[in-house]
């Protein structure tokens, strides 16, 4: 199949004014008359409020509303359990909590009204422990009522009656993991984890609410998913669909799902009610890594019965997830991380527990591999330990158990589009993985791993694509993704050009307004936008060209059927010379009457092209998640598509320093197929210096619940100068074109994520034979690491 | 008590009312629609707010507005000229070194002063120079290698 612009690395729409900061965001935007806000958090992880002063801070000039939990809506609000009031009725959960918040004419005032509000706390116990919380009797039950908390309809939530703080329980039960293990040669049992890290979108969460005349509600949002934040705060508010309009209509500073959820947004609607003013909040870089969510923190204890050949015949994960205080989308992500365990490998048998528990710590969210990227690290991690015990290479290993092509995978979906086999090969041979690594002289000690990853994408879901047909010929794109970086916009006026013949200048993308875009269920989460938008514009693209052949019929005397359009122009298939541009279809078919104007066409007025494009998902079992094998057998799937990865790493380690450079990266991605390649490189760059950056540093550090590294100075994020020089990071994509997706593409924005963490761990133990189970792998880990071998090696010579 | 003063930026001048404790970043931005310069810590962390003055680059939240007095400030907004893009603008489409882009005014004039400097700074050196500017989203392979062929193009010109 040979296309002229899918394909082509074409220039992305909005690079010209990123480089030259024209480019607008959220944070640029002033309405006349608006007011700033500013939040008054909790300083206690758990604490009953007594009493609110606002006295004081009302009387200071400038402040034009002080509101607490008193003046927010009684309903509780969240993305599945609905946990969280707007601010804080009576019980703080954790550090951060908001508990009243002021509107003022500039931010300074409202800083300053913060400090003249005075509440009176009496503190409670706190839990911060996921598996202390866990326990039957925890040290502090985080919402007694949860039994009563309204729940999202979907996912569908379990609770355990006898664990208070679990809000959901998720399981897989696939053949018989016992008599598995009783079968297996080898048992491997291993405890992983994963800190609180924080997704660093560079522009701030940040929103303005503004009231209209008829009580209606316009939010301006920094934010991913539009169409999610409306429907939330029609709920939370109680308005109905056609009063609530979330405005995205301009770039966003990142969010790596960051954005998806509700924080600044409820806090200024209920500020711009009062005032009748457009309120402005935006977090400072402190409160985003102490409110703005965080990635969910995973303990995970795996066991595996292994034949001695290699094959993994058992596999039991049993996982704890800490929601934080108000689990946001954290109760989703415990029901999706089993995707995760299901996608790579062929698992006989398999159990998996996964359980998402409150906790007194800052809130957690959605997070660039939505609780992939955390059981791979812990599979990944233990594939190179069964790999040593068996004696066995590494890419041997992981070869002799991959899932592919028609395959069944664990949850009963039949594979399709693995490419994955293909990423293992190409990154294997990028690092050169059967050459021995040359030693060191000295401290700094030579060694590489590598690591396989994949990323579902969610089902079900539905997007609607339409497209306009301009008076200039110029095709309009109308879609709801977020432009938050990953580069919607390109992608989707790609395939518009493609549909249309014409080249991308022709093609303009409009997006972002709940009034005036189509519906996009989620957003750009779940690396979906190519893929399900990607299918809706291109079926819109042909709707509208449909109407333009039928609009042409009198024109161009010749019925529809027989027509095509390229480069602007409908033509006739069976006589090439017959044809007329787009443009002239809006110019009337009569002689105009003087004064009148034309530019609309006759009888339709104009051309919009409109799809839908669902993705359904196959029903599951509640207990085992298992598909019923007749529908599976029909093609039913739990997920959208998988996107899978492997990554290669060499690093350096200095065993008198514990630092870490790494020195090499090769990663493989399959994307299905590449709608723009260079693109596609970004979306794998970013998910490999993010992966490392968490790997090796990231964790939002606590005490007591409360954040003590909240800037960059003290939360270290990766920079140019950590990463290896240019040469040295290889990058490949995969094509392993998929049946449903635009072209046969799969959506990418994730996937490469996930194996960087495992592949840096499994390159340090090859170094240094220091096995990190922890992130992140800090030096005083690989130090202790190290002196704990020394300490073992020194008893086995004494022996 | 806000104040009277000047400032040049891009080579025009504006007179600004401002409290002495204001921050450049906040001025350029809020005061004169600056917006490309892009506050990201506002504590001096991340290079995003990175400005030019004097040819030196500065991170402008942490300098005052009044600090900028009698200086030349350059932002993202000054740097093409007459209509044509400076290289390093150029390069970063080119190359895909741009994405969610709120780094991307800092990093640009980061680079400029780097070049500026050094005309011929090695591929360890530009990452140095860069090691305050930090990006989220790139990686920074391709601000890497957009910043190389910039300087190939400048020192080609020159
Ligand atoms: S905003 Fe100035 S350094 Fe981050
Ligand atoms: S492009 Fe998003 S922070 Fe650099």
């Amino acid at each position: 199949m040979t296309h002229s612009v899918v394909g082509k690395s074409v220039t992305r729409l909005d690079a010209l004014a990123k480089v030259t900061g024209q480019a607008k965001y959220c944070t640029d935007i002033k309405l006349p008359g608006m007011l700033h806000a500013k939040v008054l958090r909790s300083p206690y992880a758990h604490a009953r409020i007594l009493s609110i002063d606002t006295s004081k801070a009302e009387k200071l000039q400038g402040v034009r509303v002080v509101i607490t939990g008193e003046d927010v809506p009684p309903k509780r609000f969240g993305a599945s359990v609905f946990d969280q009031h707007v601010l804080a009725r009576s019980v703080v959960r954790y550090v951060g909590d908001p508990v009243a918040a002021v509107a003022a004419d500039t931010i300074e005032i409202a800083e300053r009204a913060l400090e003249l509000i005075h509440v009176e706390y009496e503190g409670m116990p706190a839990v911060f422990d996921v598996e202390e919380a866990w326990q039957t009797s925890p040290a502090a039950v985080v919402h007694p009522d949860l039994p009563e908390y309204q729940l999202a309809k979907f996912p569908s939530l379990q609770l355990v009656p006898e664990r208070p703080n679990v809000c959901n329980y998720r399981t897989v039960r696939c053949g018989d993991v016992e008599k598995g293990f009783q079968e297996a040669d080898l048992i491997i049992e291993n405890r992983f984890t994963t800190p609180r890290i924080q997704h660093c979108p560079f522009e701030p969460h940040v929103c303005i609410a503004q009231l209209e005349a008829d009580g209606s509600l316009t939010i301006y949002a920094g934010r991913q998913s539009i169409f999610l934040a409306k429907q939330y705060l029609c709920s939370l508010f109680e308005l109905p669909p056609s009063k609530i309009r979330v405005i995205a209509s301009y770039y966003i500073g990142g969010g790596f799902g960051s954005k998806v959820t509700l924080y600044t947004e409820p806090i200024a609607v209920v500020l711009a009610i009062k005032t009748q003013r457009p309120v402005r909040l935006a977090y400072t870089r402190e409160e985003m890594f102490a409110s703005g969510g965080t990635r969910v923190p995973f303990v995970i204890h795996i066991k595996d019965g292994v034949k001695r050949n290699g094959s993994i015949i058992a596999r039991k994960m049993m996982m704890l997830l800490d929601m934080g205080a108000y689990a946001g989308s954290g109760p989703f992500i415990t029901r999706n991380s089993i995707y995760g365990i299901v996608a790579g490998y062929r698992l006989p048998n398999l159990k998996v527990d996964a359980y998402a528990v409150y906790t007194n710590q800052p809130i957690v969210a959605s997070f660039r591999g939505f609780g992939t990227t955390q059981v791979v690290w812990a599979i990944e991690s233990q594939m190179d330990i069964i790999a040593e015990k068996l004696k066995m290479d590494a890419v041997e290993l992981r070869r002799k158990n991959l899932l592919k092509e028609g395959d069944m995978n664990a949850t009963g979906e039949i594979v399709h589009s693995i490419g994955l086999r293909e990423c293992l090969d190409k990154v294997a041979d990028l690092i050169e993985w059967d050459k021995n690594t040359k030693q060191e002289k000295g401290s700094w000690k030579r060694g590489k791993g590598l690591a396989l990853g994949n990323k579902y994408s969610m089902a079900p879901t539905a997007a609607v694509g339409v497209v306009k047909v301009l008076e200039d010929g110029t095709i309009e794109v109308r879609e709801s993704a977020d432009e938050m970086g990953q580069g919607c916009i390109t992608v989707l006026a790609q395939i518009a050009a493609e549909e249309f013949g014409v080249s991308m200048d022709r093609v303009k993308v409009v997006w972002g307004d709940t009034n005036f875009t189509p519906y996009f269920s989620r957003g750009s989460t779940s690396q979906r936008s190519t893929f399900n938008l990607g299918n809706a514009v291109r079926l819109a693209c042909q709707d509208a060209k449909r109407q333009l052949c039928e609009i042409a019929t009198q024109k161009l005397q010749a019925p529809p059927e027989d027509m095509d359009i390229k480069d602007g122009k409908i033509y006739v298939r069976s006589e090439r010379s017959k044809a007329i541009d787009i443009k002239e279809l809006f110019t009337a078919e009569r002689e105009l009457l003087p004064g009148e104007f034309g530019n609309y066409v006759e009888k339709k007025g104009e051309v919009v092209g409109k799809a839908v494009s669902v993705t359904p998902a196959a029903p599951s079992d509640p207990l085992t998640a298992q598909i019923p094998s007749d529908i599976a057998r029909q093609g039913g799937r739990l997920t959208a598509f998988y996107g899978y990865a492997a990554q290669a790493v060499e690093v350096l380690v200095n065993t008198e320093t514990g630092e870490i450079k790494v020195e090499r990266i090769a990663a493989a991605t399959d994307v299905g197929y590449p709608l723009n390649p260079k693109m596609c490189e970004q979306q794998i760059e970013g998910g490999v210096s993010m992966g490392l950056s968490s790997a090796l540093w990231e964790e939002v550090v606590l005490d007591r619940g409360k954040v003590l590294n909240p800037n960059f100075r003290d939360y270290k994020v990766a920079s140019a100068s950590n990463m290896p020089k240019i040469d040295n990071v290889k990058v490949s994509i995969v094509i392993a074109p998929h049946k449903d997706g635009p072209y046969g593409a799969k959506g990418t924005g994730e996937t490469q994520m996930t194996p960087t963490a495992p592949a840096i761990a499994n390159a340090v133990y090859n170094a240094v034979g220091v096995r990190i189970r922890d992130l992140p792998m800090t030096r005083e880990k690989i130090i202790v690491g190290k002196r704990h071998k020394n300490e073992g090696q020194q008893k086995k010579q004494a022996r | 008590m806000k104040q009277a003063l000047e400032l040049k930026v891009n080579g025009q001048l504006y007179e600004v009312f401002v409290e002495p404790w204001q921050s450049l970043a906040e001025v350029l931005r809020e005061e004169l629609g600056f917006t490309g310069v892009r506050v990201s810590c506002n504590t001096g962390d991340c290079g995003s707010c990175t400005v030019i003055v004097d040819g030196k680059a500065v991170k402008s939240c942490l300098m005052l507005a009044p600090q900028a007095k009698g200086k030349e400030i350059i932002t993202i907004e000054g740097l093409a000229q007459d209509g044509k893009l400076h290289p390093l603008q150029e390069a970063f489409i080119d190359h895909f070194a741009v994405q969610c882009g709120y780094c991307t005014s800092g990093m640009i004039l980061m680079a400029k002063t780097l070049l500026d400097e050094s005309p011929d700074a090695t591929e360890e050196e530009i990452r140095a120079g860069l090691s305050g500017n930090f990006c989220r989203c790139t990686g920074y392979v391709k601000i890497v290698e957009a910043i190389m062929a910039a300087k190939e193009k400048m020192n080609f010109a020159r």
